[in-house]
């Protein structure tokens, strides 16, 4: 007994000692284990998406946050809408933790995730034709989501690999990005098939060439002015028109009320019962003071400023894109309509009517009214939110097509004389010079887009037309607060702190 | 026959002995203060006549014994005291407590020392302290009561865990909470025990102390020992109280007038026009509207039962027990209940072995409150607790007419109606925490034994949540017909300890060996359904297949630890002391599996010097020193994998069809060790003055290399978070017991004892591995980037605007300059560039405090004691954004509730609380990360106080009752501090970075205790 404790003891260290410490994460996914299968890639590639359709990406407002310099946004003087509201007085920060999670945070989470599939797609063996459309995918928001940031921030380090924790690379000049982005969208071209049946929410060929020709449109201007991109913008866009694919919806108000309908390019899907709702319409932009018989009320989080509606064309479009009668809920539940400019309103600004509503007959309405009466309102929809409508691309192509030689053409005349039908417009004074036809696009443009995706502030930026947009304020607008600091500056976001903090390589952008 | 004279001789002689022995002997049993002490056990020694003492210490025993018979009086806490009968009939029998000897043995970890042997800085709080308190968890008791641990009771929520702090916060994401050892099993869930089940807790601060423990000692260890059977005939321990629990302090709001004129004048200011007529106003003036920190607050009725059997013969032991605690919450619909049973035996199997077993389960049971298992009211902006203070006062409860709740106003907090969203919403926690433990003690030679201990722990938790109508799931977030859902989480835990252990006497020379073998395994599985869309809410929580949404989720993760460890107490002459001990942890969640954790510490007891023999200062002198290293095990299983995520949300390419998604998760370290503490300390323990004085100083430095960061990747990197290693920091400090009896023992009369501790601590962040000044989020939905780390800094540390008061109108062109005007907010412009943006950050507080102390004294005359006992703390801040909160201005509000807000700026009066306004730097003039918001959060608290009266024998009479104690007392009974919120106790941190910052937190109760002990 004396000697066989001690053995029992040893044989006890020998027993529980062979144990080898290693691990198996039986409930856990690891990259060893994964990207055999078609399905495995699937996944990995509706995880990009599904990054981009969280709360704080581009599922609310917060994705235009930077866009609100910019006249067709602007925020409350007095809520808590102090993130937006900076933008708009041209005093953005960037402790700005909205800007941190949505504009600067989405694109690179997409990039990230897109990287993932790019690097391990060759893996899969399968179908190759549906492996390409899985990875051309990958390739379209990887380049798309550069051109989120190279316009925003201007400056990014260019990543299109899998990098280790520690790595941390220099700002990639303008130049360099956008030669990452023509890249990734051509490749996309090459992989991409013109449809996916059943599944219109995936990026398509015409989808890549769509935003192709903006790119090129945008690199024909500020900052890197190479207008040799103009006819390569006119061709891409040119090359989408005659693929027939798209057709302009006869009603502007039903483009905002009906989901991947015959004009949409590229949009994101939402689904409120499966955690994705899309709250961008509904209650967002609807009147604080405005209260549906539900009690439910609005959250304005943005409106355009007066000036940029009273200068909008007269035409049934302007009527269904802005909403300028209130409805003032009283005390016997009947509703008092008062104009935008009646000191009964809180502030005396126009909003926006397109995105009160929501998709109809597909799950929950973000408002449903009548002229008189706001029934209930809803934060959560299952609208799609189009990044890129078809008139983009006409008006694009009428732009670049007047640019690239010396003045309009017939075909550029025809793209945005479709646009302006649509609207309840007059076609556009023939024999324009090649500036007045420019202007004459982007005027319609402004109005066509006001409030969807930057494309305002975007061409205001590749334009250099903020000195006249602040001009154009009307001094009931918030405050311009410059401090001091050039008015040049403004064509870029600042870096969020949190990231220069942990990129001590990078400059910020100036004047921030 | 030669012999027969000597045999009548010897059977006389004997019979007369034996004659002489028929007798009674009494006797009266005290402790050294003369207090009687009931219950204790006389036996004569190696025979089976036993008795226990009454209420008044007495005793009498029938003497038949043969022999020279011996008297062994013994009592729990006391030293066993033997006597020699001899002729005598009455014996005046004092015991000495075990806690003011030298020679007590205390539990060290892996085996006992004796207290004067002991040179590593290890506290003691025992028992008799834990009674003095209706404490319902077991780290109420370290409170005040052990130098060198700052415990703070960070929330009021009924059941919820406190936060201990051994010797500073070492770890800046990991956990800095220490390392439970309950009767030998490590790491054990400290909501198991009750409090009354405790003999003794020992804190374990020191590196040689804690180093046995390795890679878990680094934020010291708590051994707890619960207590066991005595010799003697069974005795039934009855303990109830009851306790009347309230909200000891209001914030200072505005009632509906003052609100509604707030209203006005802010919409007046932005051009909006009034909100309330006149005629509203004036009928505010007699109708204050709803005040809803009343509306949402009840003072509930606490109570706790515990019923224990204990008793045991010479090879048999057992001690029983029940407790029951029903603790409602200081809100409506909110609870705690807890009912533990356990088992503890001993038994003596033979010369050589020994069997132990002790056996614990503990049911809780809540309700929206903060636990263990699960969070629920953390604190945060949404939180009824924080909406009660900034929702709007001119809004009723309910609407008079339908009687249904007015759930959202026009007014104050965008939230929903915070009474309605409290009685409405539902999360049950339930669990099932079983720990059996086993104790194999074998007695190999005399000098060797082979100890196994052996421990398993099955916790399971079942948790279900509805969050429905009159919710903000559906009237804010408009989840159609909101969310229920079911999850079950199990977590096991094996631990097998075996050590020999041998003791070599030789000369003046002693020594003792440990060697130790221990293996643990760790596995936790979990399973969530959700349901969403329900059609019906008939069915509650109970059938989520209602919903027309479903998701669920399962998780596993398991870990193993194997360790080796070595210890030698080595001691010459009773004088000259020395432990060093060695452990080699491996772990399977590191890519290095083995690390080795060293210590050693010398002890000299200089009152054993010749030359201290004969002062009548000192009683005992003792000087300790030690050196060691300890680890931080806060890496999660799997750390240095790359894991792809799966989840139930994924994408609908179409709209209505899900498509899975699997994102890649964030990188890995490829090189992830534990944080490693080198710590040397220095101590002395001295008695003065026959013990009546015992003060007890250490000083110490730490430093935590390797310290373990959740590092946020850059965006570029996919914006997750990763186990990383990042730098270093230090805590150094000094902390003082003092103990004695200000007046000289009385027996019989007026005593007086007292106990002071104070516990100073400085903490730093030495480097971060070239990162610096990584700003945290913060707490809670407002993001409020309030924390900072800081090289140079300690952690807790605060950054923000400097708030300078208000532009003043002689001013205005100067303030012009950062587009403000008179009466907007002041911000201190650092570089002084004309604008103030994140440039312009300052420290502006610390939400750790320097030095924490306590000061008990009890008093006790004749049947009566009379206990009182002060916490405090100093050198802290608090940044409350419940406060900021209320002046509407930050996301979510909209309009000020602050009392304040009617002393706000105006031309006429200009005081430094800013006006409304649309200007203003930075944003709009309302940034909430400044100094505006940050209060001194030093207090003096009246911790307990309590009034015991022991009922006299005389009255007990003969009823068969041992002792009867009856109490009242007091807690929280007032706070002496500067903070104008709640409680400056209060943090909602969940990491030592955000320390100090409070949102929404439910404060400390005040609570009046009704209380009986009875023994039978």
């Amino acid at each position: 007994m004396k000697i066989l404790i001690p053995l029992l003891f040893l044989v006890l260290i020998a027993f529980l000692g062979c144990s080898k410490l290693e691990e198996d994460p039986k409930a856990t996914l690891t990259p060893g284990s994964y990207f055999k299968t078609q399905q495995d890639l699937d996944a990995a590639v509706a995880a990009i998406y599904q990054g981009l359709v969280i709360d704080g990406a581009y599922a609310f407002d917060f994705h235009l946050y930077s866009f609100f310099g910019s006249d067709d946004l602007t925020a409350d003087p007095n809520l808590s809408k102090g993130d937006q509201r900076s933008f708009d007085e041209l005093n953005g920060s960037s402790g700005n933790g909205s800007i941190a999670h949505s504009q600067w945070g989405t694109p690179w989470a997409a990039i990230y995730q897109s990287n993932n599939v790019i690097q391990n797609y060759n893996k899969v063996t399968g179908d190759q034709v549906t492996i390409n459309g899985s990875a051309g995918q990958a390739y379209f928001i990887r380049g798309w989501s550069y051109y989120m940031l190279v316009r925003t921030f201007g400056p990014v380090p260019v990543i299109t690999t899998q990098v280790p924790a520690d790595y941390r690379p220099a700002r990639d000049s303008v130049s360099t990005v956008y030669a990452t982005i023509i890249s990734d969208l051509q490749t996309a071209i090459s992989l991409l098939p013109t449809s996916f049946p059943g599944a219109p929410g995936k990026a398509t060929q015409n989808a890549a060439r769509s935003l192709l020709a903006d790119v090129y449109l945008n690199m024909a201007t500020w900052p890197l002015n190479q207008t040799g991109s103009y006819a390569l913008a006119a061709a891409e866009a040119d090359s989408v028109i005659q693929s027939g694919q798209y057709t302009l919806v006869p009603d502007y108000a039903t483009v905002f009320t009906t989901n991947n309908n015959s004009e949409s390019i590229f949009g994101l899907e939402f689904n409120v019962p499966g955690g994705n709702p899309d709250r961008f319409f509904g209650d967002c932009s609807m009147p604080w003071e405005e209260y549906g018989l539900d009690g439910n009320f609005g959250w304005e989080e943005f409106y355009p400023e007066i000036n940029f509606y009273k200068a909008a064309p007269v035409c049934k479009r302007t009527d269904e894109e802005f909403y300028t009668t209130l409805k003032l809920i009283q005390p016997d539940k009947s509703f008092l309509l008062v104009p935008y400019n009646s000191p009964k309103t809180r502030n005396q600004h126009p909003f926006y009517r397109k995105f009160r509503t929501g998709v109809l007959n597909n799950g929950p309405i973000g408002c449903e009214e009548t002229d008189s009466i706001l029934f209930q309102m809803n934060p959560s929809t299952n609208m799609t939110n189009d990044v890129m409508r078809y008139p983009e691309v006409l008006l694009d192509y009428a732009e670049a097509s007047d640019m690239a030689g010396s003045g309009p053409t017939a075909a550029g005349y025809a793209a945005i004389n479709t646009v302006r039908a649509r609207a309840g417009e007059q076609p556009l004074t023939p024999g324009l010079s090649q500036i007045a036809f420019r202007d004459s696009v982007v005027y319609e443009r402004t109005y066509e887009f006001a409030a969807e995706w930057g494309i305002r502030w975007f061409d205001i930026v590749r334009l250099q037309l903020l000195p006249q947009v602040v001009a154009a304020r009307s001094p009931l607008e918030n405050p311009i607060s410059l401090g001091g600091n050039d008015i040049q500056t403004r064509y870029y976001c600042p870096i969020p702190i949190n990231e220069m903090l942990k990129n001590p390589q990078w400059t910020q952008n100036p004047g921030y | 026959m030669k012999k027969l004279p000597l045999l009548v001789l010897l059977v006389f002689g004997l019979s007369i002995y034996g004659f002489a022995q028929n007798r009674l002997i009494k006797g009266k049993v005290t402790d050294d203060q003369g207090k009687a002490l009931a219950g204790a056990s006389v036996n004569i020694k190696n025979t089976t006549t036993s008795t226990t003492t009454d209420s008044a210490g007495n005793f009498q025993l029938p003497l038949t014994a043969h022999g020279k018979p011996v008297l062994v009086v013994t009592f729990v806490g006391y030293i066993s005291t033997e006597y020699a009968i001899g002729g005598g009939s009455f014996f005046s029998v004092q015991l000495k407590n075990n806690t003011q000897s030298l020679n007590d043995v205390i539990v060290v970890g892996y085996g006992t020392q004796k207290k004067k042997d002991v040179t590593g800085a290890i506290s003691i709080v025992n028992s008799d302290v834990i009674e003095q308190r209706p404490i319902v968890r077991v780290e109420q008791a370290l409170q005040g009561t052990a130098p060198g641990v700052a415990v703070q009771s960070v929330s009021g929520n009924p059941g919820a865990p406190l936060s201990v702090r051994v010797r500073g916060t070492n770890s800046i994401t990991g956990s800095n909470e220490p390392l439970y050892v309950i009767d030998g099993y490590v790491g054990g869930s400290i909501q198991t025990i009750s409090p009354s089940d405790v003999e003794s807790l020992e804190i374990l601060k020191d590196a040689s102390a804690a180093a046995i423990y390795g890679s878990r000692g680094s934020n010291g260890v708590v051994l707890i020992t619960t207590k066991s059977g005595h010799e003697g005939s069974p005795k039934i321990g009855v303990d109830a109280w009851i306790q009347k629990a309230e909200v000891a302090k209001e914030l200072d709001l505005m009632d509906a007038y003052d609100f509604a004129n707030t209203v006005n004048i802010q919409n007046a200011v932005t051009g909006i026009p009034p909100a309330f007529t006149a005629t509203q106003l004036d009928g505010f003036k007699t109708n204050k509207g709803t005040d809803w920190q009343k509306a949402l607050q009840v003072k509930p009725l606490v109570q706790n039962y515990e019923v224990s059997v204990s008793g045991g013969s010479r090879n048999t032991k057992y001690f029983f027990s029940f407790d029951y605690l029903n603790q409602p919450g200081l809100i409506v619909n909110q609870y705690y209940k807890r009912a533990t049973l356990r088992a503890n035996l001993d038994f003596k199997i033979n010369d050589k072995l020994d069997l132990k077993f002790y056996v614990v389960t503990a049911i809780p049971t809540s309700r929206n409150t903060n636990t263990d298992l699960h969070t629920t009211y953390g604190g945060d902006t949404g939180d009824p607790f924080a909406v009660a203070t900034d929702w709007d006062p001119t809004t009723p409860v309910r609407d008079p007419v339908t009687g249904q709740y007015n759930l959202t106003s026009p007014y104050g907090a965008d939230n929903v109606n915070p009474v309605a969203q409290a009685s409405s919403q539902l999360v049950d926690v339930n669990s099932l925490d079983a720990i059996g433990t086993g104790v194999l003690t074998y007695r190999i030679l005399p000098n060797l034994t082979f100890t196994s201990s052996n421990s398993y722990e099955s916790q399971y938790g079942w948790i279900r949540q509805l969050f429905g109508l009159n919710t903000s799931t559906t009237v804010i977030n408009g989840i159609t017909n909101g969310m229920i859902s079911a999850s079950s989480i199990w977590n096991t835990n094996l631990q097998s300890s075996n050590f020999l252990t041998y003791n070599l006497n030789f000369g003046e020379h002693a020594i003792n060996l440990t060697g130790l073998y221990e293996y643990q395994s760790q596995i936790n599985q979990n399973f969530a359904a959700q349901s969403t869309n329900l059609s019906t809410y008939a069915l509650g929580y109970y059938n989520l297949g209602v919903g027309l949404t479903q998701a669920v989720n399962s998780g596993y993760s398991a870990s193993e630890l194997q360790s080796f460890m070595g210890r030698i107490n080595y001691s010459y002459k009773e004088k000259y002391l020395l432990t060093a001990s060695i452990r080699d942890d491996g772990s399977s969640r590191l890519t290095k599996k083995y690390s080795t954790f060293p210590s050693v510490a010398v002890g000299w007891l200089i009152s054993k010097e010749k030359f201290m023999a004969n002062s009548k200062v000192f009683s005992s002198l003792k000087l300790r020193g030690s050196y060691g290293e300890t680890g931080n095990q806060g890496v999660p299983p799997y750390s240095s994998i790359p894991v792809i995520n799966t989840s139930n949300v994924g994408y609908y390419f179409d709209g209505t069809s899900l498509a899975i998604s699997t994102p890649l998760g964030p990188p890995v370290s490829t090189d992830l060790v534990w944080e490693t503490t080198l710590q040397a300390n220095v101590g002395v323990d001295a008695a003065f003055l026959n013990n009546r004085l015992s003060i007890s100083i250490d000083a110490y430095n730490k430093k935590i290399s390797n310290l373990l960061f959740s590092y946020q990747t850059p965006a570029y990197l996919g914006g997750g978070s990763y186990q990383r290693n990042i730098g270093s920091l230090q805590n150094r400090g000094i902390e003082l017991g003092i103990s004695g009896s200000p007046i000289a023992p009385n027996p019989g009369g007026f005593n007086w004892n007292t106990f002071f501790e104070i516990s100073f601590n400085d903490n730093k962040v030495l480097n971060l591995n070239g990162l610096d000044n990584i700003i945290i989020s913060g707490i809670g939905q407002p993001q409020a980037n309030i924390s900072i780390l800081k090289v140079g800094k300690s952690l807790g540390e605060f950054t923000g605007y400097k708030f300078l008061g208000t532009w003043k109108t002689s001013e205005a062109t100067e303030a012009a300059k950062y587009g403000s005007k008179p009466g907007d907010a002041k911000f201190l412009d650092v570089d002084n560039n004309g604008t103030i943006n994140e440039n312009d950050y300052v420290p502006i507080g610390n939400g750790i405090p320097k030095s924490t102390w306590g000061f008990i004294n009890d008093f006790n005359y004749k049947n009566f004691t009379l206990s009182i006992m002060f916490t405090g703390q100093e050198g802290s801040q608090i940044y409350s954004q419940t406060i900021a909160y209320t002046w509407g201005q930050a996301p979510g509000v909209r309009n000020a509730t602050n009392s304040d807000a009617t002393k706000m700026w105006t031309p006429q009066n200009e005081t430094d609380i800013p006006a409304f306004s649309t200007t203003g730097s930075p944003n709009g003039g309302f940034p909430t990360n400044t100094s505006r918001f940050v209060y001194d959060a030093d207090f003096i608290k009246l911790k307990n106080l309590s009034l015991t009266y022991s009922i006299p024998q005389s009255v007990l009479g003969r009823a068969k009752i041992r002792s009867v104690d009856v109490y009242v007392s007091g807690q929280n009974l007032f706070t002496i501090t500067k903070y104008p919120g709640y409680d400056p106790e209060l943090t909602n941190a969940q990491t030592a970075q955000t320390q100090g910052v409070e949102m929404g937190v439910i404060p400390n109760p005040r609570t009046y205790t009704f209380g009986l002990r009875v023994g039978f």
